[in-house]
Formats: structure tokens, sequence, C-alpha cells
């Protein structure tokens, strides 16, 4: 016999997500699903971030294949944080994230960064509860990605494009990386920013300031 | 590269619906991917062999539809189908308004069960 379903494969996940989300609004919590490949600077986006936030309080929620260095990291700076092992998924789902949320003082906090697995593909694919999804990209990355793995890009509301610092050793077009990305995602903000000497970081954090009615 | 935990879902949903069904066991899934979806067929088709051991679809073939990338111009009016996994401008008029109309699909359309 055949049995009409219908359904969105993803459809659990996303079931998941939107409860999640209701968890961050009624705590006020302005969420952000922080993407990138592994080593672009995701961490260190959110150790200068921190550091340079002023008056908003900031959690947030590490994913990783395995290891809690990251949360580590973060733990050192003073903010809330709670490390989620995928124990070798690539990407975080929701479920996982509504697991911790638990542990997270979510009502004394304004913004919660859930700093996904590192990979350019997946994480895009699945909502976890968040406001708004921001990518960075490294430009030792190399200028080829956005149309290499455009979905990501089309997904995020900002990308960061981190290292910029090294514009003078590696090879990478930034003006390609804009022009392509925009192109794919015209709504999209981009940052040029250098984790290491804090160049650039201001404007990102006023503009998420801004998009979060935070601080 | 997550076509586990998508062939997970998939399962989940298609045994679900076969136990309300009242059937017990089931033979073929047919299911829509869009190219842009970031699902490749053969991975999935990989996958979910791996996983329906022991289960109600320990039997069931996975059909794979796949859908190409369609959308629709604001500047010509028209709509298009490409071969890509992403569009950047009109392939018709060049212009840079355009909404994508299909080929993000991940959709369990059927199934057949007994």
């Amino acid at each position: 016999m055949k049995v009409k379903v219908v359904s969105r494969i993803l459809e659990a996940n996303d079931r998941i997500a939107i409860e999640n989300r209701k968890i961050f609004d009624r705590a006020g919590v302005f969420v952000i699903n922080l993407m990138s490949g592994p080593g672009a600077g995701k961490t260190s986006l959110l150790e200068r971030t921190i550091a340079q936030k002023g008056g908003l309080r900031v959690g947030v929620i590490e994913g990783d294949i395995a290891g809690s260095d990251d949360a580590e990291r973060v733990n050192e700076l003073g903010v809330p944080v709670v490390q989620i092992n995928t124990g070798g998924a690539c990407h975080l789902d929701s479920n996982m994230v509504s697991e911790v949320l638990g542990d997270l003082p979510l009502d004394e906090l304004d913004v919660v960064f859930i700093e996904n697995v590192g990979n350019l593909v997946c994480p895009a694919e699945f909502k976890v509860g968040e406001d708004m999804k921001v990518m960075v990209l490294s430009i030792a990355e190399g200028h080829d990605k956005p149309l290499k793995y455009p979905l990501m890009f089309q997904e995020s509301s900002a990308l960061i494009l981190n290292k910029v610092d090294l514009a003078t050793y590696v090879d990478a077009d930034i003006g390609k990386i804009r022009k392509d990305t925009l192109s794919l995602n015209p709504q999209i903000k981009i940052f040029e920013v250098s984790c290491k000497t804090g160049e650039g970081i201001p404007g990102w954090i006023s503009w998420l300031k801004e998009r979060s009615g935070k601080g | 590269m997550h076509e586990a935990s998508i062939a997970l879902s998939l399962l989940e949903i298609a045994a679900g619906e076969c136990n309300k069904s009242g059937y017990g066991r089931i033979d073929s899934i047919n299911v829509k991917v869009g190219r842009a979806s970031g699902v490749m067929p053969d991975a999935l088709l990989f996958a979910f062999d791996a996983i329906k051991e022991g289960s109600i679809a320990r039997n069931a073939v996975l059909q794979i539809e796949e859908v190409p990338v369609s959308g629709r111009c604001s500047d010509c009016r028209k709509e298009f189908t490409v071969d890509q996994e992403y569009v950047l401008s009109c392939p018709l008029c060049g212009g840079g308004s355009f909404t994508i109309t299909a080929g993000r699909e991940m959709d369990i359309i059927d199934m057949e069960v007994s």
C-alpha cells in the first residue's frame, strides 16, 4: 500500500530549533550560530568580542567533535560557557543544543554565541534555534571559497573576513571574496578584521549591539 | 557529509508513518533531494542502507529524485532551471533580482508499506 508522507526530512530538527528559540526569546537572549571551516578563527573572534564587549553580557555554547580546548579558552575570560562534544558528528543540531540550555544562566545574558563544529558545509543546513547565522572566513583559506561553499555564505547575516593582517603574505583576492559573497547574498554584512591585531573588531561589535538590540 | 543524520531522521519519520498506518514493513521510500541541498544521493543511500538494518525498513529501497535548481527572475519575469548548485545572476537576462523556487528540497514524498 502507498502511504503519502510529504514531510521535510529535517522537520524534527526544525521543530526542536523552534522550541530552543522560544526558550531564548523568553529569557530575552539574542543568539548567534557562529560557523566557519576549521581554523578560520571562530574562537579567536569570540575572545576578541568578549574582551571588547563593553556592557554586553555574553555566554557561549562550544561545539566540537571532541575535546574542550575552546571552552577552556572562553572560560578563562570569565563568561559562562558550556561544551558540547558531538562525538563525530560534523555539525551541531537543535537537539544537542537543547540538552545544554539548562547549563547556561540565560536570564542573566544578552547574547549567546553557539560556536558550531569547524566545517564549511553541514552547519549551514541545521537550525539550532538562532536569531542569525554569522560566519568567519580567513583570507588564508583563499578567495575561491564563496563559490565552492555557497550555502553558508547564502545563509549568513554577516561574514567576518579574518586574518587580514596576512594580506601581504597570501595571494587571496579580498575584492573577489566580497564580490562573490555579495552576489550570493546581497544582504550580507562583511567585516574585515584581524583577531590577532584587533583591527576591525570595534565595527563588528557595534553592528552586533545594533542587530541584537542589546548594549 | 551529514548524510548519516539525515538518513536517521528519514528513517524515524518513515517508521513513525508506517506504525501509524498499521502496517509492519516498509518496502520503498520516495524522497526528493534538491541539488542545492548539500546532500549527495550516493552518500544518503549508503547511510540509509547502513542504518536500516534491524528496523521496520530493513528491506526498504530508497528512491531518490534529484531536483535541479530553479528560480524566477523579477527583472525579465521568466522562470529558469540551471545545472549548477547555485545561481549568481539570472541565466536568461543577467539580472540580479531573482528568487530561488526549487533545489533546496529534502523531502519524503511517499512510501510503499505492507
